[in-house]
């Protein structure tokens, strides 16, 4: 089991009565690797049962970055938003929360927000209470990762931040990573920032985005579908409130 | 003996004619049958046919992007795999050998470990390497190319010499648009 390195999480932002939780995903416009992931996650979310969203702005061409636009395997759906700004993004995300609150227990709504309106998220309020961001271990994403959970607690200072460490070969690895992250944010954004474990690198994860198919689907037992299935209940266990433990 | 100075990487356009005009010092014969093509919803560099009549998708990429790039190049030969047959129908003068395997050639300023070892794995025989270099040519910019050798021995990422604030990160973000101090930053030395 890829677990969180540091069981030091703030209480989770708990579903309401079965209300899909929203996750803030800053992803850039040519970023297919953090959507890779975003999408793949989306998957193994919706395997375990819950319901899967990814929401996006109308900022480009979405199948640079998404498979499809609509429904996908398992119920996975991506969503195309005609949204100006972060609120508009998140009201659409919000919408697709509710809209699923009928036909679904549990889910996750995975906003993926342009980082560069990251300066204007505190329009968002209240929607904006989770996100989840990608690092690798070097320090140049180390730095960037960190850049971006400063924006969004500069927005929404009581935000929970998730990070899953990437590309990286040994548990140690990550663990060094999320460390200095966790100190840094620790020492100069008074924040805690949660760990949601690590994506091994697999080469399953490069192969499926130019197949277009989850790698859970089409390597089920292969490491980074077991990765990715432990980030996802990691986030479905915070997300129905039992990950606070 | 002058030094090499290098360059600042001019837009798609310039880079792109001066790799076609340097396709020749990696050893490749190849003939270009159209450039900035819309492929899989973004652009193919050029798309060239070999001596062979194999095509052979040119991709050009920037510092610190390589496995993207290379996620794209895999994902744009899969787009043309399913297209060829009307590429033939339409053009059958185009040389193009119908049974060929779509080969892939690959140009970043550096290529990192992970890239390397995910080009191996997926098809060492298929995709060629190489890194470009600008650097200056009295007032103009020329590239400098220099194959990357993938199969039979070790592999060389190459560093990369760019100036590495200047290139954005994976958000888009830049350098400067982190706005991060100093003692933030040596928190990550």
């Amino acid at each position: 089991m890829l677990h969180h390195f540091i069981p030091d999480a703030e209480p989770p932002p708990r579903s309401r009565g079965g209300e899909p939780s929203i996750v803030v995903v800053p992803i850039g416009a040519r970023d297919v690797l953090r959507a890779a992931f975003v999408w793949n996650l989306a998957f193994e979310i919706a395997r375990e049962g819950a319901s899967a969203d990814i929401v996006g702005p109308d900022d480009g061409d979405p199948t640079a970055l998404w498979p499809y636009v609509g429904a996908g395997p398992l119920g996975t759906g991506v969503t195309i938003a005609a949204a100006h700004g972060p609120a508009d993004l998140l009201r659409a995300a919000r919408d697709l929360a509710d809209a699923r609150t009928a036909e679904s227990t549990h889910g996750i709504v995975l906003a993926r927000v342009p980082p560069g309106w990251l300066g204007t998220a505190a329009d968002a309020g209240t929607l904006l209470r989770w996100s989840l961001l990608f690092s690798a271990a070097d320090r140049r994403d180390l730095l960037e990762t960190y850049a971006l959970a400063k924006r969004l607690l500069c927005a929404a200072p009581s935000m929970r931040i998730g990070v899953v460490i990437h590309g990286v070969r040994r548990v140690a690895e990550a663990e060094r990573a999320f460390s200095r992250l966790a100190q840094a944010a620790r020492r100069h954004l008074g924040a805690r920032i949660a760990s949601y474990g690590l994506l091994v690198d697999d080469l399953h994860l490069v192969r499926s985005i130019a197949s277009r198919r989850p790698v859970g689907l089409v390597h089920p037992q292969s490491p980074a579908a077991r990765a990715l299935r432990d980030v996802a209940r990691l986030i479905l266990a915070d997300a129905c409130g039992d990950g606070d433990a | 003996m002058r030094r090499l100075a290098l360059a600042p990487v001019p837009p798609d356009p310039d880079l792109r004619a001066l790799v076609r005009a340097r396709l020749g010092d990696l050893g490749l014969a190849l003939r270009v049958l159209a450039e900035d093509v819309t492929g899989l919803d973004a652009s193919i560099d050029a798309v060239t046919v070999d001596l062979r009549g194999t095509v052979v998708l040119v991709l050009i990429g920037t510092a610190g992007r390589d496995l993207e790039l290379l996620a794209h190049a895999l994902a744009q030969r899969a787009w043309v795999r399913e297209h060829m047959g009307d590429w033939l129908k339409l053009a059958p003068a185009l040389g193009i050998e119908s049974d060929a395997p779509v080969r892939l050639l690959l140009l970043a300023p550096a290529f990192g470990p992970r890239s390397l070892a995910a080009a191996r794995a997926v098809d060492p025989e298929g995709i060629d390497l190489a890194v470009y270099r600008c650097v200056r040519n009295g007032a103009e910019t020329d590239v400098l190319l220099e194959p990357v050798r993938l199969s039979g021995g070790d592999v060389a990422g190459h560093e990369d010499p760019t100036d590495v604030t200047a290139v954005p990160f994976r958000t888009g973000l830049t350098d400067a648009d982190l706005g991060l101090s100093a003692a933030e930053r040596r928190l990550f030395d």
